[in-house]
């Protein structure tokens, strides 16, 4: 982040210390949406992804999409991009479209794991 | 000049994120609402100087929740900022189209989120 004065700063790492906190809180609901998506890029991998468990997935990669560059991580964003926009198509993903659906959720994870903090 | 701000949106963690920002950054007051519902209710009561609306929220959504407030005299002059991680084209000019006063989208800059709102608004 920019800043152009002390006073700046300061504020800049009050915000940014305060957003680290609000990470923590929130890194349980977060990685509970990277598992939706582990679940049915699993699924789809064995032929066995349903309808239900494909919307559920394409919420959570929505959701996921808005707010992780909120929090710096905004290949974490494309990435879950990629994802919803694949759930969201009616078709499914066929065995060899759910191992890179799974290779993709398991980036998103590893990010979500090792996010440092930015304070 | 402080301002008071309501924001609508289901998902928690943007709803905080979103509060600590207008909040620390900017100095607003910010009242917070979980639901379409919730938000038409926070709205009429407490009058904020503008809505942050989600689009995409169970039971009423943000263009739902966004008609209603323009029905109710007490919140139609109430301008609305519509808050979405869709950025499809044709999803934007479908929200355009409803009469907001701008269209923001997820993910956000903590730093400058109210900076965007405040121009979007012409407040600064």
């Amino acid at each position: 982040m920019k800043t152009t004065s002390k006073s700046g700063t300061r504020a800049d790492a009050a915000l940014s210390q305060a957003m680290d906190g609000l990470w923590v809180r929130f890194l349980p609901e977060i990685k509970e949406r990277v598992a939706v998506l582990e679940a049915a890029a699993q699924a789809a991998s064995e032929g066995k992804l349903t309808a239900k468990q494909r919307e559920a997935a394409r919420a959570a990669a929505h959701k996921l999409a808005g707010v992780l560059g909120t929090f710096d991580l905004t290949r974490g964003t494309v990435l879950a991009r990629e994802l919803e926009l694949t759930f969201a198509r009616d078709s499914s993903p066929g065995r060899d479209g759910g191992a890179k659906l799974a290779e993709i959720a398991a980036e998103l994870r590893s990010m979500v794991e090792s996010r440092k903090s930015s304070a | 000049m402080a301002r008071k701000i309501l924001i609508i949106d289901d998902e928690d963690d943007i709803r905080e994120v979103a509060a600590l920002s207008l909040e620390s950054v900017a100095g607003w007051e910010v009242i917070k609402a979980s639901s379409g519902a919730q938000g038409l209710a926070r709205a009429a009561e407490h009058q904020p100087d503008a809505i942050l609306l989600d689009v995409m929220m169970p039971g009423m959504d943000g263009p739902t929740t966004f008609r209603e407030l323009r029905k109710n005299q007490a919140t139609a002059q109430i301008p609305v900022l519509l808050l979405t991680a869709k950025v499809q084209g044709t999803d934007q000019r479908r929200f355009a189209d409803l009469g907001v006063e701008a269209i923001l989208f997820k993910p956000f800059d903590p730093m400058t989120l109210s900076t965007q709102i405040a121009r979007a608004l012409g407040w600064s």
